[in-house]
């Protein structure tokens, strides 16, 4: 019998998973908060809410996916629920990628491409603050380089009606951003 | 030279972030005051229940007329009964511990449809335990003051809280169909 039999590693704790998820996701989710609320303060606690439900979360964190996908539906959906809360106290109506209403953005129409970085983020965040939830998440997704079948994974959309809303997004950021068309990149 | 910002993807992810971290002691006392907040979130929820609760407390302790009593009662215990079904169903809550392993669409439907049950069936569970305090209310005025004086004033009480009641219903429905166009979008959306 062998006496160098390797003892198996110890399983990550909560703690350690919740540390190691948030070194490598803080940016995104400050970026997901600030996409969902644009008062400081408030966003301040959501991201908060956010770090503290993934938190929790992880306790039940069983490898059936992948570190990124639990992060991300934990995200959205503590933001989803922030968006529910708010609307009661915000008259501003929310529109979707498919509506016509999104073509009349304020700066979409001023004509002028974005003229540094700072200009451009604005408009991508008035686009996203005037989207509904899933087509808010859907964008954010798709801005932070997920890939179609990651989003569809964390959103429950099929693969198909990803890529039409992906399609859409590109043709709505490109006439946002003056590049000429969705098949621009 | 600065390279005018055409790509939206490069725009979003190297924007300028704070890189707030939380340790997890950190975590841990901010979920306590998360705890906290929801605590005291949904007292503020029921703080309009609870103030009418202790004046109709207040009412049936100087009040010595057995009917008027008997009103104030059914009242404190109507109100008891909102603040709990308030508490159950329609109340802010902790995040769920599942909320990894729920994809957007199944949270957010669940959480929608949470809300449009509660505004949906507002009548039984918020509107109908305080009927039985206005009907004995009405009752002990008019006895205790069986002149046209008192039924008119009776009267005019019911007038207004029946009115007052078809509102907060009528507008409980409308949010109920705001809710369930939401939902519809989100299932036609997942049937795509």
């Amino acid at each position: 019998m062998s006496t160098t039999e390797t003892i198996p590693a110890a399983a990550p704790t909560q703690d350690e998973l919740y540390q190691e998820a948030a070194r490598t996701y803080s940016a995104p989710l400050e970026r997901l908060a600030r996409a969902y609320e644009a008062d400081p303060e408030i966003r301040r606690d959501l991201l908060q809410d956010i770090h503290v439900a993934l938190w929790r979360s992880l306790g039940g964190f069983d490898g059936r996916c992948s570190m990124r996908t639990w992060m991300y539906r934990v995200a959205h959906n503590v933001a989803a629920s922030h968006v529910l809360r708010q609307r009661r106290s915000r008259s501003q109506a929310l529109v979707g990628l498919e509506d016509e209403e999104l073509e009349n953005l304020p700066d979409a129409t001023s004509g002028q491409p974005a003229a540094d970085r700072s200009q451009a983020l604005d408009r991508l965040l008035i686009l996203i603050q005037r989207l509904k939830p899933l087509d808010r998440h859907v964008i954010l997704s798709y801005l932070e380089g997920l890939d179609a079948a990651s989003i569809g994974e964390i959103t429950g959309l099929s693969p198909g009606n990803v890529a039409t809303k992906i399609h859409r997004i590109k043709t709505v950021l490109a006439r946002q951003f003056q590049q000429g068309g969705p098949d621009h990149e | 030279m600065n390279k005018l910002p055409n790509n939206p993807q490069q725009v979003w992810q190297t924007q300028p972030v704070e890189g707030i971290k939380m340790s997890a002691d950190a975590i841990r006392q901010r979920a306590g005051k998360f705890e906290r907040r929801i605590f005291w979130r949904n007292i503020r929820e029921y703080a309009s229940s609870l103030v009418a609760a202790l004046l109709f407390a207040y009412f049936f302790a100087t009040n010595h007329a057995l009917l008027f009593r008997v009103a104030y009662a059914l009242f404190i215990a109507g109100l008891g009964w909102v603040v709990f079904q308030l508490h159950r169903q329609g109340s802010a809550k902790n995040m769920p511990a599942e909320l990894g392993t729920l994809t957007y669409l199944q949270f957010f439907r669940a959480e929608l449809e949470r809300q449009r049950d509660v505004v949906k069936n507002v009548w039984p569970w918020y509107l109908a335990p305080l009927v039985p305090g206005f009907v004995v209310l009405t009752a002990a005025s008019v006895i205790a003051r069986p002149n046209s004086a008192g039924l008119a004033t009776a009267g005019l009480l019911d007038v207004v809280v029946a009115v007052l009641f078809l509102l907060i219903w009528k507008m409980n429905l409308r949010a109920a169909r705001c809710l369930q166009r939401t939902i519809d979008d989100l299932n036609a959306a997942e049937r795509q």
